[in-house]
């Protein structure tokens, strides 16, 4: 790699980099501070000119136990859709990575991957059909079954976590796979040649080397669930109310754009949290 | 400590045979060598004999017990990976320890045995460090302290000197032989270098597309190779040409098969003029300097030959010259063609 | 093959069958002509028909692909310029550069979105496409750029110096050697860049004008007055196009692939 010595150089660094960094200045980093600034007014600015400074939209967060208990809720919400991604994700990925060889792997891998990149709202979408009342799943059920079975799983919290489970359950397989594929199968043999039992190797070799992989993925999956509202709105009915749907209120229902502002700045504060506190896991896992 | 032995192992791979009936004894507390070019089944004969795969056919004997049948896990083996297989995650302590937590030899038991291999294999301070703090050299020696300390029934070593650069192997070939008299362990160990076979092992067997071609003392299959194969490949082998064979003196030719005769490069002698006993003319192609040793390339009525002498006893001879190649009766090896 | 072994490729199976189940049903259900899901299934093409007939469904579809193309165009330039200076060039300051890569990934979409809207509507950008193109080439920068950065750092850079040594300039080295060999990788950032803004949802959802919006806001909408066999058909076809796309950036970045 060059070291930046000469001012052609420079100038050409310049004109490479700054179309991309003015782009995310103007599109998120820029936004990001608006919103800061919009959460400590008092009103939404322009319509009577009545606007000032204020705290109070943070004081609501407090005052009001709703939010305190809708994050609390989506907390909640987050680690249960995380513990099940990791459950079943991580064995999924010990298959790929250490059980299926050649060809058919990659494909397999291919397969598990492909919906996550797929559009997320009609994979929730389909989920409604399957799980609606009178739907899919029930009418299987029921055709298979001799006695009659009412599911009613649509608008429940049950629903919301298998819409989401199924949204991000390839994120975990995928960070956990990368991991696993990258350790050497010679020292997997040399364990067994000292007479390691497969639960050994699991315990003492493939879990620790593949963690950093593994909480990548789960805090991947914690994070956007913490902050998802088309999921619940969808799949949850009344049961969906959670912290990201109240979010989404203050902008396209209530107008309270100041409020809004003041509870995704305290989304992402523990957003941050949290991502600050895993990122020695989220550096090993990308090295 | 037991002895090993295999009873015609088969061994295919979808259509390949990568071991054809291959019967060997490995003597108890013996180094023996497996050597042949890659491919010729030697890392299958090992893994084999660990309990990676088992073989198709055939039975392999570890002392009194028959273990074809048995998976790796547990065929009480210690075996050492080419690339070392150092668990990354685990300092070298707990790298050497690993085998033995896994048989539950108890805390202090552990500690007394781990510290006694570092001591063995002269890593006595480094216990605490991880597999990549170390060096090469101190990478070999954890991953051979892990293989032994669990005193397994044999030990197997897959090409255990190759990720090594020259120097440095040397070295450990000294140290390796040391270790191995001193744990007294049956050893196994695969290589595809001549050389380390010959300096370490105490018996050798040659493979070749999964059969097994020779096998015996080192200085015995060298000096008296069963086929053409193992002559040219353990040391170089002069071919002497079939119409020149007359008017030298030959032992008596193999009782099944065609018969090949052939010298070895160090057993010549140069000179200008015909000498006594078996001789042949030559045509010097060139002449490779090596410090002490020199090399000449010859031609021998178009058979390629090799003739290595101290440089200092080769006379000077320009290249495209006509001279006599000698050489002892007793120094001319029958082989199977 | 062992018990265990077998027990995880049967596991595999379910999961496999967890994730493509849903999706294949909303398929079949798109084509079946009962309005309530009834069984037994009659095949009918009735709902893609009335699909095409619904003006705003096509337009909605239009606008979405017309946003990921232009979104593509820019994201695919802009980023590939800077992962070639990234990669090429050792400056203060670049690890910075680099982390603030992650804020578009890591940050839930929710909070973006609702930023842009903020900062869009301050300063005058408002609503609507433009500012729906100005926020998916936020989303699809970071995605593009580590993907060309990834095919980089296989580059050998004495290749660049031995073009050099033969009298090449630096714009006919870039030109011809250098993007050349980082070309499948700019294609698969291409294809994550439309995907990125083919499916996305949230930051359209807050960016776009009522009325005037994305089809995946316009399905959002749909569902949320009341399931019509119509979506079916639209989400049938997203999803096989969104799939399709993904599927090649895949097999291009040689994703997950034994390097």
């Amino acid at each position: 790699m060059a070291q930046v010595a000469h001012a052609s150089d420079r100038r050409r660094l310049f004109a490479l980099l700054s179309p991309a960094y003015l782009w995310l200045t103007l599109a998120v980093f820029l936004p990001l501070s608006a919103m800061l600034f919009f959460s400590v007014l008092s009103d939404m600015p322009g319509a009577d000119g009545g606007w000032g400074l204020t705290l109070g939209n943070y004081a609501a967060f407090l005052e009001n136990p709703t939010y305190s208990t809708l994050l609390w809720k989506s907390l909640k919400l987050g680690a249960t859709v995380t513990f099940f991604c990791v459950i079943i994700g991580y064995p999924c990925a010990l298959v790929l990575a250490k059980s299926i060889r050649g060809r058919s792997r990659e494909a397999l891998f291919l397969l598990v991957i492909l919906p996550f990149w797929s559009n997320s709202l009609v994979r929730i979408f389909s989920w409604a059909i399957v799980l609606r009342g009178n739907g899919v799943l029930e009418r299987a059920l029921n055709w298979v079954l001799p006695f009659d079975i009412r599911l009613n799983l649509m608008f429940t919290t049950e629903a919301v976590t298998i819409g989401l489970v199924h949204s991000y359950l390839p994120y975990v397989i995928l960070t956990s796979y990368l991991a696993l594929q990258a350790i050497d199968d010679d020292i997997l043999d040399a364990a067994r040649s000292m007479g390691a039992s497969k639960l050994t190797i699991l315990r003492r070799l493939l879990l620790p080397l593949s963690l950093p992989g593994l909480l990548a993925g789960a805090v991947l999956v914690f994070v956007p669930v913490v902050g998802s509202f088309m999921e619940p709105r969808i799949l949850g009915g009344r049961m969906g109310t959670y912290y990201g749907t109240v979010i989404e209120d203050q902008f396209v229902a209530v107008y309270n754009w100041p409020l809004g502002a003041a509870l995704s700045f305290i989304l992402l504060a523990v957003v941050l949290v949290i991502l600050g506190a895993a990122s020695p896991a989220l550096r090993k896992a990308r090295t | 400590m037991s002895q090993v032995e295999t009873t015609r192992v088969t061994k295919s791979f979808g259509k390949t045979k990568a071991l054809d009936d291959v019967s060997l004894t490995f003597d108890d507390g013996g180094f023996f060598a497996l050597l042949g070019p890659s491919g010729s089944g030697k890392t299958t004969l090992l893994r084999t004999i660990a309990g990676f795969h088992f073989p198709d056919s055939g039975s392999i004997r570890v002392g009194e017990r028959n273990v074809e049948k048995v998976p790796v896990e547990k065929r009480d083996i210690g075996m050492m990976f080419q690339n070392y297989a150092l668990f990354p995650n685990l300092s070298v302590a707990d790298n050497i320890g690993f085998g033995l937590r896994v048989r539950k030899v108890g805390a202090t038991e552990e500690k007394r045995r781990i510290a006694e291999a570092l001591e063995l294999v002269q890593l006595r301070d480094l216990g605490n460090r991880m597999p990549a703090q170390l060096s090469g050299g101190q990478r070999q020696r954890v991953a051979l302290a892990r293989a032994f300390v669990t005193r397994p029934k044999v030990l197997l070593l897959d090409e255990p000197l190759s990720a090594l650069d020259k120097s440095l192997r040397i070295d450990m070939q000294v140290e390796l032989k040391r270790i191995q008299r001193e744990v007294g362990i049956t050893t196994i160990f695969v290589t595809h270098d001549q050389e380390e076979a010959l300096t370490l092992a105490d018996r050798i067997g040659i493979l070749r597309d999964g059969r097994l071609v020779q096998a015996g003392p080192p200085r015995e299959v060298y000096d008296r190779p069963a086929t053409a194969f193992a002559a040219g490949f353990l040391g170089d082998a002069n071919w002497i040409p079939e119409a020149l064979l007359g008017g030298l003196a030959l032992p008596a030719a193999l009782p099944f098969g065609p018969t090949r005769y052939a010298t070895r490069p160090e057993a010549l002698t140069i000179s200008a003029t015909r000498p006594e006993g078996n001789a042949l003319p030559a045509r010097l192609v060139s002449r490779v300097f090596a410090g002490a040793m020199a090399t000449l390339l010859l031609d021998v009525a178009g058979e390629p030959w090799k003739l290595i002498a101290r440089d200092r006893d080769i006379p000077a001879v320009a290249e495209g010259q006509e001279v006599w190649l000698g050489w002892a009766a007793g120094d001319t090896l029958a082989v199977a063609a | 093959m062992t018990l265990l072994a077998l027990a995880g490729r049967v596991w595999l199976g379910l999961v496999l069958l967890f994730l493509y189940a849903p999706i294949l049903m909303m398929a079949a259900m798109s084509f079946n002509a009962s309005p309530f899901y009834q069984l037994p299934f009659e095949f009918s093409t009735k709902w893609y028909a009335d699909m095409a007939g619904n003006d705003q469904i096509i337009d909605a579809a239009l606008r979405s692909v017309l946003i990921a193309f232009v979104v593509t165009a820019i994201a695919t330039a802009v980023g590939t310029a800077a992962s070639i200076a990234l990669f090429r060039y050792d400056f203060p300051g670049k690890r910075v550069l680099q982390v603030l890569l992650f804020p578009p990934i890591a940050i839930p979409w929710l909070i973006t979105g609702t930023a842009m809207l903020v900062f869009f509507f301050s300063i005058g950008i408002g609503r609507g496409t433009p500012a729906v193109i100005i926020g998916h080439v936020a989303l699809a920068l970071p995605y593009v750029i580590v993907t060309v950065t990834a095919r980089l750092s296989a580059f050998d850079v004495t290749l660049e110096e031995a073009a050099r040594s033969m009298g090449a300039g630096q714009w006919t080295v870039l030109r011809r050697v250098t993007l050349p060999f980082i070309a499948p990788g700019i294609v698969a950032g291409g294809l994550f860049a439309f995907a990125v803004s083919f499916d996305q949802f949230v930051v359209s959802y807050f960016l776009s004008k009522p009325g005037d919006t994305t089809l995946p806001v316009l399905i959002y909408t749909a569902i949320r007055k009341g399931f019509t066999p119509e979506i079916n058909a639209i989400s049938t076809i997203i999803i096989t196009v969104s799939m399709a796309v993904m599927f090649l950036a895949a097999r291009k970045s040689n994703f997950g692939g034994d390097r």
